[in-house]
């Protein structure tokens, strides 16, 4: 590495180029990574080794490599699968370490990779919607509609975060509501198409197997391309590095190199899920080991970066296989790194010096209604017009009807229990989104990045694959006793920063990816109880009966009656810990209170429409829109707001393609992605 | 030959009235068809169970997702009348109640809805797949509880006999060609595959015809693991014994992998396109595999 190109501002001074810089830390190799390197090397080598002895007897080896009798199948797997899979595995990882280290530069968060910010959901998800609906465009070349997902996505959390000055923080929240919005359309897709449509699955979930060279082949030229052009771009990176001010006095484009990097990163990542599907987490691990390691130019890390990544893939790859043997059951290694990746994520926070989030809710110039009476009772006349639209009409097997007289009876007792569910969930998940928001100061917060709706579905994934025929009420009480557990994980990490918000947020958001993970592993191996799951992800109201929907009804009203003695907190939450202290009020006892509220409200709702909805997000907003800004108003307006897309969502799922339902929560999704959008918009 | 019967059916589908029609193809065996005055209406919430009543001479009034019947049992033909009443684990309730059924069938894999469905009917289970295996034998043990369910034990038993006979005939035909074994699998994508061995039905008619099934390594309790292509390496005189429906985009990449061409039995080119048989089926599936895979080989044979 050429020491002469370093570019490091000091002090509010620039080095230039050509002067070694004087200080010893920026001068010193970056041992730690090296080292890493090197170990990660020799223990992916070690596997390597004794996979292929299992394969081959070491006398073939060197044959197989350069001129494999095709007579031997044994020596044509080892030349045509085991080893593209090897240099897949290494061209991968590369790249996603690369990607993974340039956009934490262009965005300056060091929480960013391809994974975190959404890229690689969007990639994967316009190639399944390319595969399923379109399969003639893919004849155009995969990679150009991964890249366009890809940069859909990441112009979504563009969208999403903007306000916050694309923070760190808000940067990766707006990257796992993008990730969670896709991941919700694809079960759509495969709850909706067809029972065994598992394909999809496998190569999602980052399978590297190979049958030939034709994907390494593939990947090295258009990896190298980006590289390349990465490495063009070494000098106005670092500069991007520096605050826009420091920059622009260098008379750097700033705007056209952040785009070109980004270009760069997004395109890597899209070559990679065109390839081998989502591989989690690798770019997140190799940019931040890089960095903690040592490696603190941004010349280093670009290029120790790449090598932790292809050492890390090819190690976790190499395990995969010794762990399955050569014909073990599929178990896909990008989903097995993501496995491995949440856990990192949870170990990294603690470890990164994110900077301080400024709350800022309070700082929205939002318009003000003078009278929230007036705008709360349009909603609740709104809310209760589309009630009676709910419970009366609907498609039957003779079209459309109005069900009046004998029909009302057994119509009704179908449709209430689904329909006040829908309700309660709606208006639980708003209050609990409103108050994540105010507790956190972040317009990106909600429950679903909590990491409790992804511990009730933990709990009903145990459940469905441990107990043999797990009926309803055992999958309700797993599903409870997950979501506890896992709000008990994020109490356990934030309670040593007094409940930090940014803290629980990135715990959230790790859970949240595990549970990922582990899903994508079931649904890989095709299991059809895999099936079970992921149509209550969905969010379907389908299940609710008379007594769930009482129980839940119960609950609700319980929790709503609670919630004032919340609002004055809410409405002092988002001022900062120092005007809670300068108010008498213990910081850590009010928002543990706030959180288990939180997490009451949102595992009662989790149980009834799944993990995937997002009025939790959307609601408050809604209600800040609408003009009510105080804690009070905002939070009956989002209550609501929640009830009534709830509702409207349960009532297009039930007749939008009868017989046939789409999921109440799937739909919700549908229409809260844009509208979220809307609402969050640059302003 | 069945197949000529099936043939049969078809061409005199035009002349007679579809139920007509079906009742030649289904009771060569069981003598007439009662057509009783007023028949059990029933919902059928499995393909497995479907294809046992129709094979009984019983036309359920609904079963769940025509569109996976079309693509994955093909046969015997779905009435027109058979209404459609939304996916396996949503089934409108809606819906079914304005159908009023007598009954619901149902399997274990539905356990989670089964108290709403009771609700609207009474639902009898019927499990085929469970963690024991042995899928035909309680295949033939279904047969018989719903033959029993309609009031056709008679046909019921003639089904299981017609099964057994029809296996019997194929196993002498097939004694010739049996020395290689066979890898039975479903091509999930161009490099992956669902390979079926012990506890699936493909297995046990493979039992029962005399055939060795190349796969002999773990199963899921459905009876069938994913491996990829490579995984099928393993018996260097296997033959390949491919079903669909294949996936999307699946077909024409299958032969450009150095690793594909390189398989054993893609070099002895001994490999069998067979049209879609229920994997997760009953008697009639077992029957109609054993059916399309004889006609298979003996194809191949005949080609040398």
């Amino acid at each position: 590495m050429a020491e002469e190109t370093a570019t490091t501002l000091r002090d509010g001074t620039l080095a230039p180029a050509g002067q070694a810089l004087p200080h010893g830390s920026f001068t010193k190799r970056p041992v730690g990574v090296i080292l890493l390197c090197l170990v990660l090397s020799a223990a992916a080598i070690a596997a390597t080794v004794s996979n292929l002895a299992v394969q081959l007897p070491s006398a073939l080896w060197l044959q197989s490599l350069v001129a494999p009798d095709i007579e031997d199948m044994r020596q044509v797997l080892v030349h045509y699968a085991f080893l593209p899979r090897l240099a897949v595995s290494l061209l991968c990882g590369a790249a996603l370490g690369l990607a993974g280290t340039v956009l934490q530069q262009v965005l300056r968060n060091p929480l960013a990779s391809p994974e975190t910010v959404g890229v690689s959901a969007g990639a994967y998800l316009a190639l399944a919607l390319a595969t399923l609906l379109a399969p003639s465009l893919l004849a155009f070349g995969r990679e150009w509609a991964a890249l366009a997902g890809a940069f859909i996505a990441i112009a979504g959390v563009f969208v999403l975060s903007w306000h916050r000055g694309l923070s760190p923080l808000s940067v990766v929240l707006a990257g796992l509501v993008v990730s969670l919005y896709a991941g919700a359309i694809g079960a759509a897709l495969v709850v909706l198409r067809h029972e065994w449509l598992a394909s999809l699955f496998i190569w999602g979930a980052g399978s590297l197997g190979q049958q030939g060279w034709t994907t390494t082949l593939w990947l090295l030229p258009r990896i190298g391309a980006a590289a390349l052009a990465i490495g063009l771009m070494v000098r106005p990176l670092t500069l991007l590095g520096l605050d826009d001010e420091g920059a622009r006095s260098l008379g750097v484009p700033l705007g056209v190199y952040r785009f070109a990097g980004l270009g760069a990163a997004v395109a890597l990542t899209a070559f990679v899920v065109a390839a081998v599907g989502v591989v989690g987490f690798v770019g997140l691990a190799a940019a931040s080991l890089a960095r903690i390691g040592g490696a603190r130019r941004l010349s280093q890390r670009l290029v120790m970066a790449p090598l932790i990544g292809a050492a890390l893939l090819w190690a976790a790859d190499q395990a995969v296989q010794m762990a399955t043997g050569p014909q073990g059951d599929l178990l896909p290694t990008g989903a097995i790194t993501a496995l491995l990746g949440a856990p990192l994520l949870l170990w990294l926070l603690p470890r990164l010096a994110l900077g301080l989030e400024i709350p800022a809710l309070t700082t929205e110039r939002l318009p003000r209604t003078g009278r929230p009476g007036l705008v709360l009772a349009a909603l609740g006349l709104s809310l209760l017009l589309l009630l009676g639209l709910a419970l009366l009409c609907g498609p039957g097997p003779h079209g459309w009807t109005v069900a009046v007289g004998d029909q009302l009876q057994p119509l009704l007792s179908w449709r209430w229990p689904r329909v006040s569910a829908a309700f309660a969930a709606g208006a639980m998940l708003a209050l609990a989104g409103l108050m994540m928001q105010r507790l956190t100061g972040n317009p990106m917060a909600s429950p679903e990045v909590l990491g409790i709706s992804a511990g009730a579905a933990l709990g009903m994934m145990v459940a469905l694959f441990s107990l043999s025929d797990a009926g309803r009420p055992v999958q309700t009480a797993a599903a409870t006793v997950g979501a506890f557990a896992a709000l008990l994980v994020s109490l356990a990490i934030g309670r040593r920063a007094a409940y930090a918000p940014e803290r629980l947020l990135l715990a959230g958001v790790a859970l949240t990816a595990l549970f990922d993970a582990l899903i994508l592993v079931l649904t890989a191996t095709g299991d059809p109880r895999a099936m079970l799951l992921l149509n209550w992800l969905t969010g379907s109201t389908y299940g609710v009966d008379a007594n769930a929907a009482l129980l839940t009804g119960a609950i609700a009203i319980v929790l709503l009656i609670l919630a004032p003695l919340f609002m004055r907190w809410l409405d002092v939450l988002p001022l900062g810990p120092s005007a809670v202290q300068a108010l008498g009020m213990d910081v850590a006892k009010t928002r543990l209170l706030v959180l288990l509220m939180v997490a009451a409200l949102t595992a009662a709702s989790t149980l009834i429409v799944g993990p995937l909805t997002f009025i939790g997000l959307m609601a408050p907003h809604l209600a800040r829109r609408l003009g009510l800004a105080r804690a009070w108003p905002q939070a009956a307006g989002a209550v609501l707001a929640g009830a009534l897309i709830m509702v409207a969502a349960d009532w297009i799922g039930r007749t939008a393609i009868f017989p046939r339902q789409i999921p109440a929560g799937l739909v919700a999704t549908l229409i809260g992605g844009p509208v979220l959008m809307w609402l969050l918009r640059r302003r | 030959m069945p197949d000529s019967q099936t043939q049969t059916a078809f061409r005199t589908r035009s002349r007679m009235t579809r139920r007509a029609a079906f009742g030649l193809f289904i009771l060569p065996f069981a003598g007439t068809s009662l057509v009783e005055a007023k028949p059990l209406r029933i919902v059928s919430l499995d393909d497995g169970l479907t294809e046992t009543l129709l094979m009984l001479g019983v036309r359920p009034v609904a079963i769940a997702d025509r569109e996976v019947w079309e693509k994955w049992v093909v046969e015997p033909p779905l009435p027109a009348e058979v209404a459609d009443v939304g996916t396996l684990l949503e089934p409108n309730l809606e819906f079914l109640q304005q159908l009023r059924p007598d009954i619901i069938l149902a399997i274990p894999y539905l356990d989670g809805i089964k108290p709403l469905l009771e609700r609207v009917a009474p639902v009898t289970t019927i499990g085929i797949y469970t963690e024991e295996g042995q899928p035909l034998r309680r295949a033939t043990e279904a047969t018989r509880q719903v033959a029993r369910l309609v009031g056709k034990e008679a046909e019921g038993e003639a089904l299981i006999a017609a099964t057994e006979a029809s296996f019997q005939g194929i196993r002498q035909e097939l004694a010739p060609l049996a020395a290689r074994p066979i890898y039975v699998v479903h091509f999930m994508d161009p490099r992956n595959v669902r390979v079926y061995g012990r506890k699936s039905l493909f297995q046990e008619v493979f039992d029962r015809i005399g055939l060795r099934n190349a796969w002999t390594g773990e199963t899921n309790y459905w009876g069938f693991s994913t491996v990829g292509i490579d995984g099928l390496a393993t018996a260097s005189d296997a033959r390949l014994a491919y079903l669909e429906p294949l996936p999307e985009g699946a077909g024409g990449t299958l032969t450009e992998s150095p690793v594909w061409n390189a398989m054993p039995f893609v070099r002895n080119r001994s490999i069998m396109r067979l049209p879609a048989v229920l994997m997760f089926g009953a008697l009639p599936s077992a029957s109609r595999f054993a059916r399309v895979l004889a006609k298979a080989m003996t194809a191949e044979a005949a080609r040398g």
